[in-house]
């Protein structure tokens, strides 16, 4: 099987970048928007690895770790955000990537999630 | 609370709240009111409260007791009563009681109809008060112009006069330089100037500074640091004369044989501490024949100074007024300075956000193509470049808006062909709209004239407005943006019309469409291209506006002058002289 990876991003833009050079690569690919289908997504394909836009006004990272989480009790995914964490207890549930970021060493981060996942 | 207030005589200024019910007047010191007055009797008069008030009974005193200019022994003080004894006069008030409780059930503010006795008799503008001091308010009472009236009437009108002047004027300069006039229409002085605390050295500098119409400004002012240290450090005003007291000027006092400078300085005391201070002085110069005063008399018997201690008090009020206002300003600044922060701030931060933006999409594309030339993958390397040219795209858009924001230019009005602009817009969004699922529909109408517009400014203005159709209506069903000019011949105004089916903008956020930074386009939109389509529309003498509702879609109006070459032409001949 094949490693899945789940894109909840606005930016069609970078979505494209991961999901051009991760498909060559042989991943499964889901994309969303925004964190309601993201979490939908989740739900249905139990993806390896998910990276998450923080920036957008909806984001509430906690809960949403909670809910994939809760979905998939089998199989945590493993969780990586862009951008800051907004101010408030701290979140532990993933790694952080702050914008703007080069998208070599967060392709490079999702491979050996997956790889530590396998 | 009934008071009695000293208008004049030695202890001017005191005020007695008269407590309990009797209180003697007398010139000894076992007198409740102790009044400092020769003329006054040891034991003068008594104040006997009754149930109706106070009662002022004279107790055969030698020089007797005045009310209102009136010889009494025995007088029922009504509010606003002149008590006149010995040499001293006091104001007797009596507020009554102030009428406890709430207010509330005491105080209707009514309509017309449930007062119709009531109308209005007298009105007073803000600016006529001052007239209440004019000589011909006072003629009738005294049957002459008692000098002391005349004095009164003086002070109490440069206070009224620098009041007003401290509520009309936020300029501060300004409002120093019309105090000094104040100040000098007043009192006879050759120079005087302002001196205001500088915040970050804490030194004075001066603000504004005067001399005397006929008085040659000879030196440069100097001003004793003594002084000014002496007013700085005590917190209060000064009244100086280089005069030895008896030897400038023979024993007549009307000729002064020396000069003599005399000199005022006052604190400007605010609510929070010392804002500067306000410096007048006189010369009389050796040999002067000093005019006829009335200024200046009766208070240490010297008729020849031309600065008395009423001056100073005056002036002592004067400065707090003044730096009362100073105080405003700087507030006022303060907080401006603090907006204008806040703003720079705002602005940076929105659009550091939006190039932080366009940055992550050319890394994006340069990664792709990057990858793309590892593994010869042509499909790649084309998607990266597409990606790196939209965003060189986006930060060309960014950078024209902010200059076209942040310049105030004059529209270049040359002829030219409004349909080919309209069209280069178009053309260029073509793609984008294609990209979009939006089917971007222009007709030109077929006989246009050139109108005078500035091409460049317009094509940037209706880029901005059909960008935003296109996004609003970007993923929709049969999305389509429309784009139209209306015109018919001899119409003011030509009209470009931008006409979407998309999302509509709710009518709260209508109006805040034009203000900067208000995009409802999220990370997508800069918060600067409808502001800078309203900019331009307005700068070319145009509009821009908009009609919307939710769900339908919007339309935007841009509205520009129809300046044909041939109504320029009448016009230029219309401004012939």
């Amino acid at each position: 099987m094949p490693a899945s990876l789940l894109i909840v991003d606005p930016s069609a833009e970078n979505r494209e970048v991961l999901r051009t050079v991760l498909a060559r690569r042989g991943w499964r690919i889901f994309e969303a928007e925004a964190a309601e289908r993201g979490v939908e997504l989740a739900r249905e394909h139990h993806p390896d690895v998910i990276v998450l836009d923080l920036e957008t006004d909806t984001t509430d990272a906690a809960a949403i770790r909670q809910q994939i989480d809760a979905d998939s009790p089998d199989h945590p995914a493993e969780l990586i955000m862009l951008g800051k964490l907004r101010r408030g207890p701290q979140f532990a549930g993933g790694h952080v990537i702050s914008k703007p970021y080069h998208f070599a060493p967060l392709i490079h981060t999702i491979e050996q999630l997956a790889a530590k996942a396998a | 609370m009934a008071t009695l207030f000293v208008m004049q005589g030695r202890d001017k200024g005191k005020r007695y709240d008269l407590r309990g019910p009797d209180l003697s007047l007398g010139r000894d010191g076992t007198n409740r009111i102790q009044v400092n007055d020769s003329e006054v009797s040891r034991r003068h008069a008594d104040l006997r409260k009754d149930d109706e008030g106070y009662l002022l009974v004279d107790l055969g005193s030698s020089n007797g007791s005045y009310v209102n200019g009136e010889k009494i022994a025995e007088h029922r003080l009504k509010n606003g009563d002149r008590v006149q004894l010995g040499r001293t006069l006091l104001l007797f008030t009596d507020a009554g009681d102030p009428s406890s409780g709430n207010l509330h059930h005491d105080v209707n503010i009514v309509g017309q109809s449930d007062v119709e006795g009531s109308r209005i008799l007298k009105s007073v503008s803000h600016d006529s008060g001052s007239q209440i001091f004019a000589r011909e308010a006072f003629e009738p009472t005294a049957g002459g112009d008692s000098p002391w009236l005349a004095r009164a009437r003086s002070n109490l009108q440069i206070m009224y006069r620098t009041a007003l002047a401290v509520s009309h004027t936020l300029d501060i300069d300004q409002l120093l330089a019309r105090i000094m006039d104040l100040i000098f229409e007043w009192v006879e002085a050759d120079r005087g100037c302002v001196m205001l605390v500088d915040h970050e050295s804490g030194e004075l500098t001066p603000a504004v500074s005067r001399n005397r119409k006929g008085v040659k400004p000879v030196e440069r002012m100097a001003i004793s640091r003594t002084i000014l240290d002496y007013v700085l450090a005590h917190k209060e005003g000064v009244l100086t004369s280089d005069a030895k007291d008896d030897e400038r000027w023979n024993s007549e006092g009307s000729i002064v044989s020396l000069g003599v400078r005399e000199a005022i300085c006052v604190p400007m005391q605010g609510r929070y501490g010392i804002v500067g201070v306000v410096y007048i002085d006189t010369y009389t110069a050796p040999g002067a024949s000093l005019p006829p005063r009335s200024l200046g008399s009766g208070l240490s018997g010297n008729t020849v100074n031309k600065f008395s201690e009423e001056h100073l008090k005056l002036m002592v009020a004067i400065g707090h007024q003044a730096a009362l206002a100073v105080e405003d300003t700087s507030y006022y600044s303060a907080m401006l300075q603090a907006e204008r922060l806040a703003a720079i701030g705002q602005t940076i931060a929105t659009l550091s956000h939006h190039i932080k933006n366009i940055l992550q999409g050319i890394r994006g594309g340069s990664y792709l193509i990057e990858e793309g030339l590892k593994g010869d993958d042509n499909d790649v390397v084309r998607r990266g470049w597409r990606i790196v040219d939209k965003n060189q795209e986006r930060i060309g858009n960014l950078v024209m808006d902010m200059l076209t924001f942040s310049k105030d230019r004059e529209p270049e009005l040359v002829p030219a062909n409004l349909c080919e602009t309209v069209s280069d817009v178009v053309e260029l969004m073509k793609s984008r709209a294609a990209e979009a699922g939006v089917q971007l529909v222009w007709q030109p109408p077929a006989d246009l004239p050139p109108f005078s517009f500035d091409a460049d400014l317009l094509h940037r203005a209706i880029l901005n407005v059909v960008t935003n159709a296109i996004d609003a209506c970007e993923k929709r069903e049969a999305a389509q943006v429309e784009v139209k000019v209306e015109w018919a011949a001899g119409e003011r105004l030509v009209q470009i019309v931008v006409a979407d089916n998309g999302e509509g903008i709710a009518p709260e956020d209508q109006k805040r469409i034009f203000s900067v930074f208000e995009s409802k386009k999220g990370s997508r939109g800069t918060g600067l291209g409808l502001p800078v389509s309203q900019k331009i529309m307005r700068e070319h003498g145009g509009d821009i506006r908009v009609e919307s509702s939710l769900g339908a879609g919007s339309r935007f109006f841009l509205e520009l002058p129809a300046l044909t070459a041939e109504s320029a032409l009448r016009n230029e001949t219309q401004s012939l002289p």
